[in-house]
């Protein structure tokens, strides 16, 4: 009886003083919107060591958390880590701020290809954090044919051995470069030609998987992929069997970037953050644990051979590869496109 | 009887059988020398060594065990409390109160915590200009309100499980006790709660359950402070779950194990 | 004392019209009600008239597209959309585990209910514990055993049980049983409430009477038992229908839940008040099945 007592009177205690606990007042430091697992701790650890900047760091698993929060107002950060297209969405809607680039000397490290992006020309808003793409992997042990682009994998023969990206917009952007189109081609008249394309495919396709598709192929369920070339990366790193290839139609490249928000509190700790990350030695730190391609160009002076000889992270030659544009309100009907398909 | 009891027994053998077996598997991965597949590659203590120098993950670890204690203690008594008042009178409106207990279960996650997400923002700036008056604290996302998100689905299902024990009670159960002079209060401690308490625990258990592992209306509600296991283990799946996820789902389960088997000698000690 | 079998219908005969103090009593959870379940459902509700603009914000202009939508065909004008398809497909996964949860989980909560008193609680936090592990974390440990390169088929190949990997994750049979995994304990728990407070006596008399087992249970034990399995079943079913994960991680998302499309809303499409209208219409559908079927209930 007494314990339930003391529970109650807990229970209203912690409802009563909740309020006060909520947050206490916003400390001076570097509020941290990033993607989980992709910023390293030790790089957070050596930036607060270096210039004593405390780092409160909160994860999301995708772009679009990130910005429904972002847009619900909830929580003011300092740093994000969009995705290409969301920085053009953010920056056409006024949502982020211009960076002060002689706070950033550093950016002279980025590779000349990385700068002046389409989606940020002059450099105002972002600058990359890591690049990838988005292409074909293959179990060369299970699959003797070649398999060249996204042609190949539909043809039929590799009828649910198939994983790919359950994200609605990629799927429909290899159906338009398989037909010919930029990824950004997207009208009511192209999203009317991918159906029976997408028709066509999609029941070959055996899981869908944004989180972690390598799983599928790692266990054998599915002999191709269509995934991050991060994913690739790993895979290749496990076994050689796993071989990257980037479709020959065209592909999609990603630039994930540093940005931050309009009215954010700690702007300059924020641009100190992303001089200290463009420092080629602790890029170095984020390549080893992420095996994407590092825009950085002093940085990957430093890398092993074994990482720049991995094809996901440093594709060979001269692959045709395009950024995605923000389509804002087609998002909808990609979705409803797609929905519709896999619904049926 | 008692071979209808046996075979229940049996049945039930099995069933934990079922329950446990991703589980044994699990800790045994979480020894094994390879990140991934399913292969044995050797005995290691690497991922333990691993997960203990990892600051964020126990930190996340730590906030998840309160939060969760502080749900379940709220879910608890609001069930609770709630299913006995609705039981014991007849409250107008009361088909709609016991209909919108169950909103919070039906509505998606997703909706709950952007819903609750815009609520708490609109809210903040009114609530922090009042507050600014005698206190240094500001309303934020946080503790608070991740707590509150979780006992608003929590609660229901205590309350559900405590409706359930009150259905076809004694009506004379609680009369009985006022008849012999104590007050309604008292009495309501001294039968009715003992009276429930199976059904309070089941309640409990499952709210605490349920706050543990929720992901995504902690995501929208939650602070940069009260990062959550969930979200971080989350969030680890794009790279691949390494085995010192198993190691700390280990190290809570072999922990909770050894508080159930402690609690049960103490009682037999108490004995 | 008797305890009669409990008529549903009747009202226990102290209820009473609430006072000053049952008011008062009452008020944290109306309050709470009010503030975090009403008001967002209110602005969900708004929401769902509403239209999204290039960014994903919400734009206040008053439509019924969003409505329209879920419930007219776009191509053929007529009634029943994909979202109809993929609403009674979560239905029905959900009404097929909360069936085989209640086959599998009863005669557990029945052992764990009539087992030595000291023994029971111990028994019930077995049940939980391993579900305090992470989802993810036993997810993914489901999908080593049922791989196709998994312990599952090497163990059946080993034992030259079967000479070709059985394909056994990415099917509906994975699904179900992630399902019925995730949620057997939510069956468990509030059936064994009932259960524990199974007076021996009630069972022993049946029996003095010459009843056999099937008729003892069918008579005494089942409708003692009732509210206990009602509870359990609310418990999974509700929940069920709007879960997304287990169809995505051990399914392959192949078939599309109505969770999954709300949350692609939200995320993906970036188009909130569409899934805010289909949140909505997912809750109002409940709340009329729900008050139409307590009637005869009279739960609360």
């Amino acid at each position: 009886m007494k314990t339930i007592r003391l529970l109650f009177a807990f229970a209203l205690l912690g409802i009563l003083a909740a309020p006060l606990h909520a947050a206490p007042k916003k400390k001076a430091g570097l509020n941290l919107f990033c993607w989980s697992e992709y910023v390293p701790q030790e790089v957070i650890d050596g930036f607060t060591k270096e210039t004593g900047i405390k780092v409160n760091v909160e994860n999301y698993a995708s772009n679009e958390e990130m910005l429904a929060k972002l847009l619900a107002g909830g929580a003011k950060y300092d740093l994000i880590q969009p995705s290409e297209y969301t920085i053009e969405a953010l920056a056409k809607a006024d949502k982020l701020e211009e960076l002060n680039l002689a706070n950033i000397p550093n950016i002279k490290n980025l590779a000349p290809e990385f700068t002046k992006m389409p989606h940020d020309p002059d450099g105002k808003y972002s600058v990359p954090w890591m690049a990838g793409s988005v292409g074909i992997v293959v179990n060369t042990a299970k699959v003797k044919t070649p398999v060249k682009g996204y042609k190949d994998v539909f043809d039929g023969s590799h009828k649910k051995r198939i994983v790919v990206l359950n994200d609605n917009r990629e799927i429909v952007s290899w159906a338009l470069s398989f037909l010919d189109h930029s990824v950004n081609d997207i009208t009511p008249e192209t999203l009317e030609k991918v159906k029976p394309v997408l028709k066509e495919w999609l029941p070959q396709v055996k899981v869908y998987d944004s989180d972690s598709p390598k799983t599928a192929l790692l266990n054998g369920d599915v002999d191709l992929g269509i995934v991050w070339s991060g994913e690739a990366a790993i895979l290749f790193k496990k076994n050689k069997k796993f071989q990257y290839v980037l479709p020959s139609e065209h592909a999609h490249r990603f630039i994930d970037s540093l940005a931050i928000p309009k009215g954010a509190a700690n702007k300059e700790n924020a641009e100190k953050f992303i001089n200290y990350i463009l420092k080629p030695e602790v890029s170095v730190k984020i390549s080893e644990a992420f095996p994407y391609t590092n825009p950085n160009a002093e940085a990957r002076k430093l890398l092993s051979k074994a990482q720049l000889e991995n094809p996901a992270s440093y594709p060979p030659g001269d692959p045709k590869l395009e950024t995605f544009n923000d389509i804002g309100k087609l998002a909808k009907d990609i979705d409803k496109l797609v929905t519709d398909l896999k619904g049926k | 009887m008692a071979l209808i009891n046996w075979l229940c027994g049996g049945w039930t053998a099995l069933i934990f059988a079922f329950l446990y077996l991703p589980i044994l598997l699990l800790i045994v991965y979480s020894f094994n020398a390879t990140d991934f597949g399913v292969s044995w590659a050797g005995f290691t203590f690497d991922w333990y060594k691993k997960l203990w120098s990892n600051a964020p993950l126990i930190e996340a670890l730590k906030n998840s065990l309160i939060i969760a204690s502080i749900t379940t203690v709220l879910s608890v008594f609001l069930g609770t409390s709630g299913a006995w008042l609705l039981h014991r009178y007849r409250f107008p409106l009361l088909k709609t109160v016991g209909t919108l207990i169950f909103v919070p279960m039906v509505i998606p996650e997703i909706i709950m915590g952007v819903s609750l997400l815009i609520f708490f923002t609109v809210i903040s700036a009114p609530l922090n200009n009042w507050l600014a008056h005698f206190s240094e604290a500001e309303f934020g996302l946080g503790y608070a309100t991740v707590i509150i998100a979780h006992t608003t689905f929590c609660f229901p299902f205590v309350l559900v499980a405590v409706q359930a024990r009150l259905a076809g009670v004694d009506p004379f159960l609680e009369e009985a006790a006022l008849d012999l002079g104590a007050p309604p209060l008292k009495a309501f401690f001294l039968v009715m709660v003992p009276y429930l308490l199976p059904a309070i625990v089941s309640g409990g258990l499952m709210a605490f359950t349920l706050s543990m592992d929720e992901y995504i209306v902690t995501i929208f509600t939650t602070g940069p402070e009260s990062q959550t296991l969930t979200i971080k283990i989350f969030g680890m799946a794009k790279k691949g779950l390494d085995p010192s996820l198993n190691a700390i789902s280990t190290v809570f389960v072999l922990a909770t194990a050894a508080l159930v088997v402690l609690a049960e000698m103490v009682r037999k000690i108490n004995r | 004392m008797i305890a009669t079998t409990p008529v549903a219908s009747e009202a226990p005969s102290n209820q009473r019209r609430p006072g000053f103090l049952g008011w008062l009593l009452m008020a944290p959870m109306l309050l709470w009600l009010v503030a975090f379940v009403v008001v967002p459902t209110a602005i969900l509700f708004v929401y769902s008239f509403c239209q999204r603009d290039e960014l994903g914000q919400v734009v206040y202009q008053f439509s019924w597209e969003n409505y329209r939508r879920i419930f007219i065909d776009s191509d053929t004008g007529q009634f029943g959309t994909v979202y109809w398809t993929i609403s009674l497909r979560s239905v029905i996964y959900a009404a097929l585990t909360t069936g085989v949860c209640l086959l599998f989980g009863y005669p557990v909560a029945w052992f764990i209910g009539r087992a030595p008193e000291r023994r029971r609680n111990l028994l019930l936090t077995l049940v939980m514990i391993p579900f305090w592990t992470s989802f993810l974390v036993r997810t993914y440990a489901w999908i080593t055993i049922l791989s196709t390169e998994g312990l599952l088929n090497s163990f059946l190949q080993y034992t030259h049980l079967i000479s070709e990997p059985f394909e056994m994750l990415y099917t509906p049979g994975a699904v179900v049983l992630g399902l019925i995994y995730n949620y057997l304990p939510f069956l468990i728990l509030p059936v064994y409430g009932s259960v524990e407070k199974l007076d021996n006596t009630l069972i022993e008399a049946s029996f003095d009477l010459g009843a056999g087992p099937l008729r003892t249970f069918q008579r005494v034990i089942l409708p003692l038992t009732w509210p206990g399995i009602v509870a359990g079943i609310l418990l999974v079913f509700i929940p069920a229908i709007g879960m997304f994960g287990i169809t995505q991680l051990m399914g392959g998302g192949i078939q599309p839940t109505i969770g999954e499309v709300i949350q692609n809303q939200f995320l993906q499409a970036r188009d909130a008040p569409f899934g805010a209208a289909l949140g909505m219409t997912l809750v109002v559908l409940f709340i009329v099945v729900f008050w139409f079927t307590s009637r005869r209930q009279r739960i609360a």
